[in-house]
């Protein structure tokens, strides 16, 4: 994509999530049991499902990768692992915010959480793994196997509730029935994340054929490189 | 035929090389009596904490043993270059893998035949058979896993520093299966088979991976 239509991709999603936000606090009504904290909700689980997406994007890259060696898919591998891990960290923060007024603490060593948790730690090592190999093929081959090594936590994370015994709410959406305006609104700012995870990651996708085709002098701004030097 | 042929060459190069140096096996055994030094003052034990800590000590120590086993796998095979001259003789990728796998597994296995005797004299765990098997299941995946990110990070900077971080979150399910294993073997609830049955379906899952994994790993 050019750089007017991700600019225009990206103020699209802003708006949206602007949105969300309007719906999360003036449509969506206050809880009964938990009142305004319930509101985390929303973005929380609309992050974690993006978060998964991307994971599965870096999977789906991987395998591409290593079956024809296309660089199209080792470059998006990239770009989604990066948003994913930014999603997870949003997810974790989101529930630890939620935990303490609701549960009394940040942090159990609930299953869904250390499962998360795990999650973070790996992708944050498929990324130092792009950074520590030969750049080129090693880098997108071992990236790859990373990949699809690490998406086996995905399922757990996602199944942890039913498998464990845990204090994490299990799946709102399938067990409890939620009145249908919180409905609405988790459904829509679902869609709103969904849209923002896929506008970054083709943001990121851009960034990273920049990198690749270019010296870096020219992808970063000269003061950029003078500073860090 | 040819494929195991070649795994077990390999793996016995490993361990005559082991044999001849003895370096690593007792480094190791050292180690993880060290640990339970270390567990000693970590912890408060006595006769009532020690069944409830005994089972972390026994999977933290192992880990980091592990950790220690695969990232040594490689490295002489890097020193000299010699990975190179072996994936030259066009033996298959996945035997090369698998019998790296069967030497670091070994190696672990004899630090095994060390910890859980020590556990036994430091910690009063009972050495039932069931104990055993569920640890030597559990050794047997971490081991396809721990050569396959052993010989990656062979091949890049700060290897040292990588391999824990991306082997030992995969680990978690064989310190989960196996921590429960033990806890039942030490008089918790629930039964072993279901443990042993569990680490049993991972460890073939992940061979399979793995083996499917190493030609991108090694074949470069």
């Amino acid at each position: 994509m050019t750089r007017k239509r991700l600019e225009i991709a990206a103020a699209g999603a802003l708006a949206l999530m602007l949105l969300a936000g309007g719906a999360i606090f003036l449509y969506a009504p206050t809880d009964a049991l938990q009142g305004q904290v319930q509101r985390i909700f929303y973005l929380h689980v609309s992050a974690a499902i993006a978060a998964f997406a991307c994971f599965a994007v870096v999977l789906g890259g991987g395998v591409a990768y290593l079956w024809k060696e296309n660089l199209t898919a080792d470059r998006l591998a990239r770009a989604a692992a990066l948003v994913g891990l930014v999603l997870t960290t949003v997810t974790l923060v989101m529930g630890m915010e939620w935990a303490k007024p609701v549960w009394g603490v940040y942090w159990t060593w609930d299953a869904r959480l250390t499962s998360t948790l795990v999650l973070w730690i790996i992708y944050a090592g498929y990324l130092l793994v792009r950074r520590l190999a030969t750049p080129g093929r090693q880098a997108a081959r071992f990236a790859a196997v990373v990949g699809i090594f690490g998406f086996a936590d995905v399922p757990v994370v996602y199944f942890s509730v039913q498998w464990w015994s845990t204090l994490h709410p299990g799946p709102v959406l399938v067990n409890d029935a939620l009145p249908p305006e919180m409905l609405a609104t988790f459904l829509f700012t679902m869609l709103c994340t969904l849209v923002l995870a896929a506008v970054m990651v083709a943001i990121r996708y851009r960034i990273e054929v920049l990198l690749d085709t270019q010296p870096m002098a020219q992808v970063v701004p000269s003061s950029a490189v003078t500073s860090q030097s | 035929m040819r494929t195991a042929r070649i795994a077990f060459a390999i793996a016995r190069k490993d361990l005559v090389s082991e044999w001849r140096s003895r370096e690593m096996v007792p480094a190791l055994a050292q180690f993880v009596v060290l640990a339970l030094v270390i567990a000693n003052f970590g912890f408060q034990i006595d006769a009532k904490s020690a069944p409830s800590i005994a089972p972390g000590v026994l999977w933290l120590a192992l880990v980091f043993a592990g950790i220690v086993a695969f990232g040594r796998a490689f490295t002489s095979e890097r020193e000299q270059n010699t990975l190179e001259a072996v994936m030259m003789t066009g033996a298959p990728p996945s035997a090369v893998f698998a019998g790296k796998a069967i030497g670091a597994a070994a190696v672990l296995i004899v630090c095994e035949a060390v910890l859980l005797p020590a556990l036994t004299l430091f910690f009063g765990t009972p050495l039932s058979p069931g104990l055993v098997v569920a640890v030597v299941l559990a050794t047997v995946g971490m081991s396809a896993l721990g050569c396959v990110f052993a010989a990656m990070v062979a091949q890049m900077r700060a290897r040292e520093l990588l391999l824990p971080l991306l082997v030992i979150p995969l680990w978690i399910p064989f310190i989960v299966a196996g921590g429960q294993a033990v806890q039942v073997a030490m008089g918790a609830n629930g039964t072993i088979d279901e443990a042993l049955r569990l680490l049993l379906v991972l460890d073939i899952l992940f061979v399979v991976l793995t083996s499917l994994a190493a030609r991108f790993v090694l074949d470069d």
